[in-house]
């Protein structure tokens, strides 16, 4: 009770503090530096308008209560009231309360905050304004860091008591936060990791993340704060005879061992990201070699999101022909989170293993099946599926909510690894259970429907389709049919985003970027009779596409792209070229085999991308955005230190040589080609001349033994050699 | 004076917040080399003159704290109290203010040093490489005119109030913030990642345009003047 | 060494006039002491002495010259230990009375941090850190930084706060022992102090000197106006300024200076204390 009063008496005397409302009062402000000074993240209204906001708020509110805390705490010492208070109260007892005063004024400000800029807030984000979006993004991007820097600035003051070294660790820690820890999710504990906030969909999986990452260094700076209270000098001893003499209550040094323990497990045994390879050049679970004389003849699975804990449940069968006569291990791609409850093989249980090692966001999960020649194996499996590590500043790929949901391949159902399809080429039956109010897209030509109904709100789909795995899509989606190219296009976006769509007039411009490609390379195979998804996907700073199916990245189309003058009511680049991978990317057009070949679908993705762009937005524009990009990147690629100097790469620790080498990669194909393209249609005499080079090499006669189309086919058929291309390394 | 300068070098660099500084410095460092430095800056390589000073750039906000830091030995409300002893002393206080400065500027020159023997420590572990000869000018171009001038400065703010010393060492942190001018991108970090890239060759030599230079030899000078002003200056007369 | 103080006046900038037209003079071999209540500008007198602080008006003399054109001659010939003080706490105490000597120019400076340790009682603490010592032993320090070189002018505010009685006494002495060939200052409100070593008295109050003299002359000053009685009644106190109240076995026996001694009080010999009340207590029902 006593502590109570003494908090209350402690709120007050800080509340009437000059220093401690400039402190709320800067902090109220603090938001506006998320609007002009501090942006990290970008694309969506919410990003620009509360995420940063709200980041910017909480670095400086973290920086500045860190600042008071020890203004307080040293004002004992500097008016030499220290001797009279320990005299009435413990010095351990008014440390607390010292927290617990500082920690109250932090949550009095963060209110004033969240008061003070609700109206802003709704006022910018305008039709897209989310009240559950402005209320975690304040709480936890903002709201979170307050106390982080009151404790670990009292922590530094009560280990040193001294205010010059403990502002000194400080500036130190939150300056690390925002330089060299920025780039690392789990260390950037004043600035979240946050690139982008939804408009359309839920952020949930983000707001995780940010949360995870929060309450990890809640509890590791509360250990270490526990820790420093210990310390807290009295009877005259120093730091270390103070520790003796307090930690013989021996619920404090427990306290604040199970806080730091409770923090580093945490840290260690994260659910939100995998322990995927960082060497993205390695590619080892597509080489694994193909079971001889063991083939799959069909494959089924029941999902179960539970879109209120962002988890999966399902069950898998795979039905496979082993007429080897012998046992065999088939291998799964498992998503990394997602455990394995049981493996049967024909109704008994199996052997079976995860294994350890994890590759661009799976894990290998080997079953081994009898030598009877029909073996039907099932594998119940679930869990929070985590993300990409190398990936980690880009959270939020595997929201699952009731507004949006996103399964890819392993994430849906174990994706066969090893084992070759009979003439059915893995036929698949998936059904998934969701609530009633989310349609299921599957990301291909399949189509799902509702085949039951149940009374708990949910109602479960099915679809057919083909392959080792597959991605689905699932939300509040509308779709609209376009009609281009001679295909039917089925536009899914969400509800919410209709009207923006409509007033960036996304029917027209999908037709236009259809029309272009067929006109200059030609008709889709599925062309005649055949459709074409265009899925709006929730932000994801890329897509990708597959046979019948483009992804859509939300930002393709914003309010805030709308405003850009330089587009007119234009449209963003990645639903360009998802579409345009429909021509250049699917099935067998390229040969994937090294994921390092400069060579790939990409380049001429790109290219093509470049010239709708031109076509559409001028030339200027595409010079600016496209050749000028590209030639910089490329410049950069070629004079890069490392590129000039393997051999300091070689030198390097290994994890160095991948995080430089892996940022180099993507240059080769995504800047460095379309450049030679470009060069090529220099060559071969201007753009015509290329498009109907393009539109040959689109429509040529494939080789059944080795279908794709090589860099060779491409200088072959420009008449070019391969010298002929090189691009000056002064470009 | 010098025995003066011995004990204010034993007050200033013989106390946990020394060791403690010391140790944060190497931290830091540390941190920026391995994850900034070892890419290398304008496509030159880590122990170039370029990166080398960029490194140097993102330590100066550090070493500027610390170099303010020691002058609140001298200017802190506990310092006050003690000068009321040391100003009826009968030395010059000319001199006496000249000592402690100087003993400041050996602690930030500790300071300084250690960032420098870490990159060397650095650059021989990772690469090899021990060719200190050619980082010598970005060393004194980058450190010495912001070292001198936070001393020279923070003297004659600490002399006025002694609080004035913490809000200057926020100086740093604001040149960050600022879009400054290209002749003053040493303040905020740009010159050693941006100038290199504009003489138009791979690797250049270590050269500084005129303007910059001119700027940081100004900044040089008037620290020297604001030492040679603050020290030689009557120190404010306390009433009470 | 001479002293002169002509028609000093102090105003502080926030309008307070700590010192009012004073004039006095100081001549060595002397100890003097300087009484008075708080506020009564002793503190601001010595500040003025010791040239921390300008007079608004008027001027004080070192042997005939004005001390603001000699600041560094006075300094040179200056001991002073101020009522408030500061230490550095990261130095032991030899090394910061050698910090000391090293300001003051000394020339051999261990045989004089030696003397002073000793003469200080510090010996057993000279290598243990000032931030380490107590409250006495710091005071301590002060004096004996004040004491470095053999200064010829001493000055000494509350030099005795926080010592225990033995140390006073033994401060006491030094003080009367140092000043056998130099001039020195003492304030202090331990009017015990004062009356065993000073030769010289000076009594202030609100910034005006009310008495300098002999310990005798103003002890005489008090006769026939300090009386004891034994306490009846509170109503009988009235106009009485009572200066020590004891239990004794016949009742409460009261110790009183007064203008007019009332007919039940027996008149006493005073002392000094009972001189300086007096006095004080006069100015006051002024």
């Amino acid at each position: 009770m006593r502590g109570i009063r003494l908090f209350f008496l402690e709120l007050r005397r800080l509340l009437k503090s000059r220093i401690t409302w400039l402190v709320i009062f800067l902090t109220v402000l603090s938001p506006a530096a998320g609007l002009f000074l501090y942006k990290p993240a970008s694309s969506t209204m919410l990003s620009i308008y509360l995420a940063n906001p709200s980041i910017a708020g909480g670095l400086t509110g973290g920086v500045l209560f860190g600042l008071l805390t020890v203004y307080e705490l040293d004002r004992a010492g500097r008016s030499c009231t220290e001797v009279l208070l320990n005299a009435a109260v413990s010095p351990l007892r008014m440390a607390m309360v010292h927290l617990a005063a500082l920690i109250g004024t932090a949550a009095l400000t963060l209110a004033a905050v969240m008061t003070v800029w609700l109206p802003v807030s709704r006022a910018m984000i305008g039709s897209v304004f989310d009240a559950g979006d402005y209320v975690l993004a304040y709480l936890i991007f903002m709201g979170l860091a307050l106390p982080l820097g009151i404790l670990a600035a009292a922590a530094a003051f009560q280990f040193t008591c001294r205010s010059d070294l403990s502002l000194v660790l400080f500036a130190v820690f939150a300056g690390l936060s925002l330089t060299v820890w920025a780039e690392n999710w789990q260390f950037c504990w004043l600035n979240p990791s946050v690139w982008a906030l939804s408009d359309d969909f839920s952020n949930l999986r983000i707001y995780r993340s940010a949360a995870y990452m929060r309450f990890t260094w809640l509890a590791g700076l509360g250990g270490v704060w526990t820790l420093s209270w210990i310390c807290i000098r009295q009877y005259g001893k120093g730091l270390w005879g103070s520790f003796v003499r307090n930690a013989r209550r021996i619920y404090r040094p427990v306290t604040a061992l199970l806080l730091a323990g409770c923090s580093v497990m945490a840290f260690v045994g994260q659910p939100m990201v995998d322990r995927s390879n960082p060497d993205e050049t390695v590619f080892s679970l597509d080489e694994i070699p193909y079971l001889e004389e063991v083939v799959c003849s069909g494959r089924s699975a029941r999902v179960f999101p539970d879109t209120s804990a962002g988890t999966v449940a399902g069950q898998a069968a795979y039905q496979f022909q082993n007429t080897s006569g012998k046992k065999q291990k088939v291998d799964f791609a498992v998503t990394p989170g997602y455990r394995i409850s049981s493996v049967q093989v024909n109704g008994k249980d199996a052997i079976y293993e995860l294994g350890d090692y994890q590759e661009y966001n799976e894990a290998v999960l080997e079953v081994e099946i009898p030598e009877e020649k029909a073996a039907e194996v099932t594998v119940e499996y679930g869990g929070f599926p985590r993300e990409n590590r190398n990936m980690s500043s880009m959270q939020g790929s595997r929201e699952i909510s009731r507004e949006y949901l996103c399964l890819e391949n392993a994430a849906l159902a174990p994706r066969l690894l090893n084992v070759q399809p009979d003439e059915g080429m893995y036929p698949a039956v998936i059904e998934i259970t969701l609530p009633d109010s989310m349609t299921v897209i599957p990301f291909g030509t399949a189509e799902a429907e509702i085949v039951k109904k149940q009374d708990n709100g949910t109602s479960t789909w099915r679809y057919q389709d083909h392959g080792t795995g597959g991605i689905v899509y699932a939300g509040d989606y509308i779709r609209q049919d376009i009609e281009a190219g001679g295909i039917d296009i089925e536009l899914y976006y969400g509800r919410s985003h209709q009207k923006i769509m409509e007033t960036a007039g996304a029917a027209e411009a999908v037709k236009t970027v259809v029309d272009y490609c067929t006109e200059h390379y030609g008709t889709l195979a599925f062309g005649s009779g055949g459709s074409l998804k265009l899925i709006q996907s929730r932000v994801s700073g890329g897509g990708y596409a597959a046979a019948g199916a483009s992804l859509l990245d939300e930002t393709d189309f914003t309010a805030a792209n709308l405003t850009d003058s330089r587009k007119g009511a234009g449209y963003g680049e990645v639903m360009i070229h998802e579409l345009v991978h429909q021509w250049w990317g699917l099935g067998c057009m390229f040969d994937n085999s090294d994921g390092t070949d400069p060579w790939s679908a990409e380049g001429l993705t790109v290219y093509t991308t470049f010239r709708i762009a031109e076509k559409l937005y001028g030339e200027e524009y595409a010079e600016k955005n496209y050749l000028e990009q590209w030639r910089q990147a490329a410049e950069e690629y070629y004079l890069n230190f490392y590129v000039r100097n393997p051999e300091y790469l070689a030198a390097l620790p290994e994890d160095r040589q991948l995080e430089i080498s892996n940022s180099l990669e993507y240059v080769r194909q995504y800047c460095e080609m379309p450049l030679k393209i470009r060069k090529a249609e220099e060559l071969v005499g201007g753009e015509e001349a290329m498009d109907q080079i393009l539109c040959s090499l689109f429509s040529r006669e494939l080789d059944p033994a080795y279908p794709y189309l090589t860099y060779q086919d491409f200088l072959d058929a420009c008449g070019l050699k391969e010298e002929d291309l090189n691009l000056d390394q002064n470009i | 004076m010098i025995r003066i300068f011995k004990y204010e070098c034993r007050r200033l660099l013989w106390n946990k917040f020394f060791f403690g500084f010391f140790l944060v410095t190497l931290f830091y460092g540390w941190q920026i080399l391995t994850n900034v430095t070892i890419l290398g800056v304008s496509r030159t390589a880590p122990f170039s003159p370029w990166s080398f000073g960029d490194y140097l750039c993102r330590m100066i906000p550090l070493l500027w704290i610390g170099a303010l830091f020691f002058l609140t030995f001298f200017h802190s409300a506990r310092a006050r109290r003690a000068a009321v002893l040391t100003n009826t002393a009968p030395a010059h206080p000319g001199k006496y203010a000249f000592a402690r400065c100087a003993a400041a500027a050996a602690g930030t020159g500790l300071l300084m040093l250690a960032a420098l023997a870490e990159a060397a420590v650095f650059y021989g572990g990772y690469f090899g490489w021990h060719n200190w000869k050619t980082l010598a000018q970005p060393a004194f171009i980058s450190l010495a005119p912001p070292l001198i001038f936070a001393l020279g400065s923070g003297w004659c703010l600490g002399k006025i109030k002694g609080w004035l010393l913490y809000i200057w060492m926020l100086v740093p942190f604001v040149c960050m913030a600022l879009p400054l001018p290209e002749k003053l991108g040493i303040w905020n970090g740009s010159f050693f990642s941006e100038y290199p890239k504009t003489l138009g060759t791979l690797d250049p030599e270590f050269s500084l345009p005129a303007a910059t230079a001119v700027f940081q030899g100004v900044i040089l000078a008037l620290g020297i003047l604001l030492i040679v002003r603050g020290v030689a200056g009557k120190e404010q007369k306390r009433d009470r | 060494m001479k002293m002169k103080i002509h028609n000093v006046s102090m105003t502080y900038p926030g309008g307070k006039e700590a010192l009012k037209e004073i004039s006095l003079n100081l001549e060595s071999p002397c100890l003097t002491g300087l009484l008075g209540p708080n506020g009564a500008g002793k503190s601001t007198l010595m500040k003025l002495l010791t040239a921390a602080l300008l007079p608004t008006s008027g001027a004080i003399y070192m042997d005939g010259q004005p001390i603001i054109k000699n600041i560094q001659s006075l300094k040179a010939q200056l001991g002073y230990l101020p009522q408030d003080f500061g230490l550095f706490d990261e130095l032991t105490v030899a090394q910061f009375l050698d910090y000391m000597a090293a300001l003051k120019g000394l020339r051999d400076h261990k045989t004089a941090v030696e003397e002073t340790i000793q003469a200080v009682s510090l010996e057993e603490k000279k290598t243990a850190r000032i931030g380490t010592l107590s409250g006495g032993q710091r005071q301590r320090v002060g004096i004996a930084q004040a004491l470095l070189g053999n200064p010829p002018f001493l000055i000494f505010d509350e030099p005795t706060v926080g010592l225990d009685p033995e140390e006073r006494i033994h401060f006491r002495n030094l003080f009367s022992k140092t000043a056998q060939n130099r001039l020195v200052l003492l304030s202090t409100h331990i009017i015990e102090d004062v009356q065993s070593v000073c030769g010289q008295i000076i009594v202030m109050n609100q910034g005006r000197i009310l008495f300098a003299g002999p310990p005798e002359k103003l002890i005489q000053k008090a006769s026939g106006h300090v009386g004891v009685f034994f306490e009846k009644s509170f109503a009988q106190e009235d106009g009485l300024h009572i200066t020590a109240r004891v239990n004794t076995s016949q009742g409460i026996r009261c110790r009183a200076v007064a203008d007019r001694l009332p007919a039940f009080a027996r008149p006493e010999e005073p002392t000094l204390e009972d001189a300086y009340l007096y006095l004080i207590s006069r100015e006051v029902a002024k």
